[in-house]
């Protein structure tokens, strides 16, 4: 059995305001295996966005023990936090977040700027990702041009081009109906069935459902 | 290699979209670049033509005039050279292989079958066209028997050829200086405009004991002396000597000034640099003020432009730009756009140099040193006001970037 790809033990995170501390994470531990595909479902100021913040190693822990692919997050400085979200998460935003002045190949070749290990072929890469999701022929348009949909699925495209271990979906659907949103979590299914390992932060319960471990948080504790 | 490509697409691409600030900050940096260029072209001009005229003066030469350093204009001084100050120094110099005396009429009218025109006699020996470098084109120059005889004969530049003969060669044939008859014997190649702007081809060369005699009425003062030297290495000792010499000739008492100005090639080039030196130093402080200001406008407006794209910055830090890399984009694109700003003045600059030129005669001179610095300076604006804002943008705190 293959290392899990995200262990957290007794992670805390705690926020200055004004002059006092705000206790947001009051110990989760939480074992995320290879190949899961896992829901994380909370009210807003439950901790969730906090929690997908730290696992997507945008933020670090107050304290406890957090390793990520293998490596332990707490000892890594700016660069190598960076570096390691390049090679090893792909994120998901509920805005899709997308470059509006780029086109749509560019947006999913951003996070190849940024990687240390050249890989070759990127853009035949880039261009089989996007075909998976059907927009090949979308490939020289601007984002301001697509559905919230596509756009989505653009955003889709560029968290996996550089082949993370975890795919982190914030709210992937919130900006999008219902019928599309339906289309988007299909298309989550079907990267974790080819393999990867998915975490979908959300509110929704029918979007919860599509994954097949189901975490909630509350409080700043998590339970199954 | 790929990666650095992307990076200029991508930067090239911020750059196309942000529109506004991309103009503001390339006319900023343009109007910087286009003074700059004029001053460096200026400069490059005026040493030209310096050393142009320097080569043309003759840079073993030494001119010396009549009068003292607050007489009046020139052609008005009282002279004080004699033809025996001439020999005199012919016989102290031996380096100097030319010594000749030079006088001057000016304002002379000279016709031909009814076409008159204003022109300026001057009166020289035999080695006029050696002494100033001068070649007859056509024709030849007169003869020290020429001298001798006191004949009537003369050699003629382009521009009073062209008045009174059109397109006809004047050799041979007689023209009327005053009311004197006067055979023109060759014709001086195109020598164009004097440092101070009158035209060096208006004007007929005859023997000097012609004009002395049959035009001035004077028997012995000329304006001028023409010297050359051999030596040319000791040419400021051999101006201190010949100093020394006329005025013993002219027996001036010490602490009394000259009643004569010696100029030599040094002169001359001092002449030109101040005269451009004033209009360097303005554009100069202009040039340099406006660089400041285009600085001051790019950092604002990518300070601006940090702000507005606080959200692209986090996009791209969550998946996996280090702070330099965000660092090196905004520069990138800074450096872009000034570059662009760079060549745009140069352009400017050579087009407003040109009318400057066409309306001050200034003289300007186009190198890839302009163009040099130019882009040089171009690439510190960019890089040393862009520096601030995008260490600005690559301190943003990414989770707080992307949450706005």
């Amino acid at each position: 059995m293959a290392s899990p790809v995200c262990i957290m033990e007794n992670i805390t995170k705690s926020f200055h305001v004004g002059d006092q501390d705000l206790h947001v994470l009051k110990g989760i531990n939480l074992t995320i295996e290879q190949g899961e595909f896992t829901a994380i479902m909370g009210t807003s100021g439950s901790g969730k966005s906090t929690l997908m913040n730290l696992m997507g190693c945008l933020d670090v822990p107050t304290s406890g023990r957090f390793i990520l692919a293998g490596r332990d997050v707490t000892q890594l400085n700016d660069d190598e936090l960076s570096e390691l979200r390049n090679e090893h998460i792909g994120f998901v935003f509920q805005s899709f977040y997308l470059l509006p002045y780029a086109t749509v190949l560019e947006n999913v070749l951003v996070p190849t700027l940024y990687r240390e290990k050249k890989k070759d072929r990127v853009r035949d890469r880039a261009a089989e990702l996007l075909k998976l999701v059907g927009l090949e022929d979308r490939i020289k348009f601007r984002p301001t041009q697509l559905s919230g949909g596509e756009q989505q699925r653009v955003a889709i495209c560029r968290a996996l081009i550089n082949d993370p271990e975890l795919l982190l979906a914030d709210e992937p659907t919130g900006q999008l109906d219902s019928r599309t949103a339906e289309e988007i979590m299909n298309v989550l299914t079907r990267t974790n069935e080819r393999g990867k390992t998915v975490v979908v932060i959300t509110h929704d319960a029918d979007i919860a459902a599509y994954a097949r471990r189901i975490i909630h948080i509350r409080d700043g504790i998590i339970s199954e | 290699m790929e990666r650095f490509a992307l990076l200029l697409i991508q930067s090239y691409e911020a750059v196309k979209a942000f529109k506004l600030r991309t103009f503001f900050c390339l006319v900023s940096v343009a109007l910087g670049i286009a003074a700059i260029t004029i001053i460096v072209a200026a400069t490059e001009g005026a040493y030209k033509k310096a050393f142009d005229i320097v080569a043309s003066f003759g840079p073993d030469s030494a001119m010396v005039m009549s009068g003292s350093e607050e007489a009046r204009a020139i052609g008005q001084r009282e002279k004080t050279i004699t033809l025996e100050d001439v020999e005199a120094v012919r016989q102290a110099f031996p380096t100097a292989y030319i010594a000749v005396p030079m006088t001057s009429v000016s304002g002379v009218t000279v016709s031909y079958r009814g076409n008159r025109y204003q022109s300026q006699i001057v009166g020289s020996s035999s080695d006029y066209s050696q002494a100033w470098t001068w070649p007859v084109v056509e024709g030849s120059d007169f003869t020290d028997d020429d001298i001798r005889r006191f004949a009537n004969v003369g050699i003629m530049g382009q521009e009073v050829s062209r008045e009174l003969f059109g397109d006809q060669s004047p050799v041979g044939k007689f023209v009327l200086v005053r009311n004197l008859p006067v055979q023109i014997v060759g014709v001086l190649s195109e020598r164009g405009t004097s440092p101070g702007g009158s035209s060096l081809d208006n004007r007929i060369i005859m023997p000097y004991t012609t004009v002395m005699k049959k035009l001035q009425n004077e028997p012995r003062y000329v304006l001028a002396m023409r010297l050359r030297f051999t030596d040319l290495e000791n040419l400021d000792g051999r101006v201190e000597e010949l100093k020394a010499l006329l005025r013993y000739r002219h027996r001036i008492p010490d602490g009394q000034p000259d009643d004569f100005r010696i100029f030599t090639p040094k002169d001359i080039v001092k002449f030109l640099v101040a005269l451009t030196g004033s209009l360097v130093v303005f554009i100069g402080i202009v040039g340099v003020i406006s660089l400041v200001v285009a600085g001051f406008v790019l950092a604002n407006l990518f300070l601006l432009s940090v702000k507005e794209r606080v959200k692209e910055i986090g996009i791209r830090r969550a998946v996996g730009a280090r702070k330099k890399d965000i660092l090196m984009q905004f520069l990138t694109e800074a450096v872009i756009i000034t570059t662009a700003g760079g060549i745009v003045g140069f352009i400017l600059g050579v087009i407003s140099a040109q009318l400057l030129t066409y309306v001050a005669e200034f003289p300007v001179y186009f190198s890839w040193k302009a163009f040099a610095i130019g882009l040089v300076l171009s690439w510190a604006v960019g890089v040393g006001f862009g520096l601030h804002p995008a260490r600005q943008a690559a301190n943003l705190v990414p989770i707080e970037a992307i949450r706005t």
